[in-house]
């Protein structure tokens, strides 16, 4: 195949993989993510949502300019891992994880007002990698490296909450301690738990074909409350296949005096309508 | 309709297919039983209904509808006759309702509608609770058009 061609041409350069090496890896990569969408339909926060895969894409692609950006903004960077469906990187210098951690919180006391522009492009983009990399674990998990992921793991998360509130324009309650973590509690329902993405997930969909049955059922408009919906919904089918009966009933009826000509039959059911 | 109809495939097709195959059937079961009529109108009903159930399922999409080919299946049982399915490449999702991780999470009240839906639904029994409710909702236009093609029948053949 021509990406494995690539590939082992690129295997040939000996030497670390520098900024600009990064750079085009992502492009191979997103070569062959855009071919891989066809094969991977399960198993991913995407399929949970039934979202067409290419958006998912775009949304990845995103974050994969922005991180480039942050690159940029955050200078000397240590050589940075590569994620599978992009490069969606994690910093590994410790260094930075530090400077980063610092704007987080002169955020949070700010409630959102960040004070240098480097802060809000880091923080943005981290939260944005951030949106999409907390719903893709798996894959992530397998990439960075076993340190950044203990020691990035629990800011992770504590700043996704962080952006989600202040990006989302929330009440959240913002319990600050003398730690170094600034603790936010999101509202709005933002469980960041695997189970709970599921679950969230199955209850849109679910949602979604309750509110696709009551265009169906007439008269579901005007309840309000999904108990009383789904009452109508069922009472709706029950009568249905009542009136199957009672015309078939009618039909046993009228049978024995008709000829049972096709022909006829259909001429007089055109005529009906 | 709405913008829920693109997302989720709820299509039937027009009513003459429905009329199409429903009259098949009763040809059929007119060829069955020839000027003998059986002693009891009662079968005759159960016989026109359960004609009236499997040409809407043959109308409605054949095997390829999870409650169509749970009806057909059904029916073919009753005579002992076999159903021919054809393969198509499913993704098997193995989502069994009974087992819970978290029980509290699963909106109780959306779920005991659910049991209720797989009682009337045919086929709902294996089924997830969003892909119930995707099915009730073809069922639904099904059943309704089929009550369309009745009506217009017995209004065409009754005496005027």
């Amino acid at each position: 195949m021509d990406l494995t061609q690539g590939f082992g041409a690129r295997s040939g350069v000996v030497g670390p993989v520098t900024g600009l090496e990064s750079l085009n890896f992502s492009d191979e990569f997103r070569h062959l993510v855009a071919t891989m969408p066809p094969e991977n339909t399960g198993g991913s926060f995407t399929a949970l949502l039934e979202m067409p895969v290419t958006q998912a894409m775009e949304l990845l692609h995103f974050t994969d300019s922005s991180s480039s950006q942050a690159r940029t903004v955050t200078g000397d960077i240590a050589p940075t891992t590569l994620h599978p469906f992009g490069a969606l990187t994690f910093p590994s210098n410790s260094l930075l994880l530090d400077r980063a951690a610092r704007f987080s919180v002169i955020a949070t006391e700010h409630n959102g007002n960040i004070s240098g522009e480097t802060a809000n492009s880091l923080q943005s983009n981290s939260g944005a990698n951030l949106d999409r990399v907390k719903a893709e674990p798996a894959e992530t998990d397998s990439m960075v490296e076993n340190q950044n992921q203990n020691y990035s793991s629990g800011k992770r998360k504590e700043r996704e909450k962080k952006v989600k509130s202040s990006t989302n324009k929330t009440k959240s309650s913002v319990e600050s301690d003398k730690l170094p973590y600034v603790h936010v509690r999101a509202r709005r329902g933002q469980a960041t738990d695997n189970h709970s993405l599921a679950e969230r997930a199955r209850r849109e969909k679910i949602n979604a074909r309750m509110k696709l049955l009551q265009e169906l059922v007439p008269g579901c408009d005007k309840i309000q409350g999904t108990a009383l919906v789904l009452d109508e919904i069922i009472n709706h089918v029950q009568s249905l296949q009542r009136q199957v009966e009672m015309l078939s009933m009618r039909l046993a009826a009228v049978n024995p005096r008709v000829d049972f000509n096709l022909d006829s039959i259909l001429a007089s059911e055109v005529s009906m309508n | 309709m709405a913008s829920a109809d693109k997302l989720i495939n709820t299509y039937v097709p027009e009513k003459d297919v429905f009329a199409l195959h429903f009259l098949q059937s009763l040809s059929n079961l007119r060829t069955q039983n020839p000027l003998n009529s059986p002693d009891k109108s009662i079968d005759r009903v159960r016989k026109i209904k359960k004609a009236a159930y499997v040409s809407m399922a043959r109308a409605a999409g054949g095997t390829s509808r999870l409650w169509s080919r749970a009806l057909l299946r059904r029916a073919a049982k009753d005579d002992n006759k076999s159903v021919r399915f054809s393969r198509r490449k499913r993704k098997v999702t193995w989502k069994i309702s009974s087992k819970r991780k978290r029980s509290n999470q699963r909106a109780p009240v959306v779920e005991e509608a659910a049991e209720r839906l797989r009682n009337l639904v045919p086929g709902g029994g294996g089924m997830e609770t969003s892909k119930l409710m995707e099915e009730t909702a073809h069922y639904i236009k099904c059943l309704s058009m089929q009550v369309k093609v009745m009506q217009c029948l017995v209004d065409g053949l009754s005496p005027k």
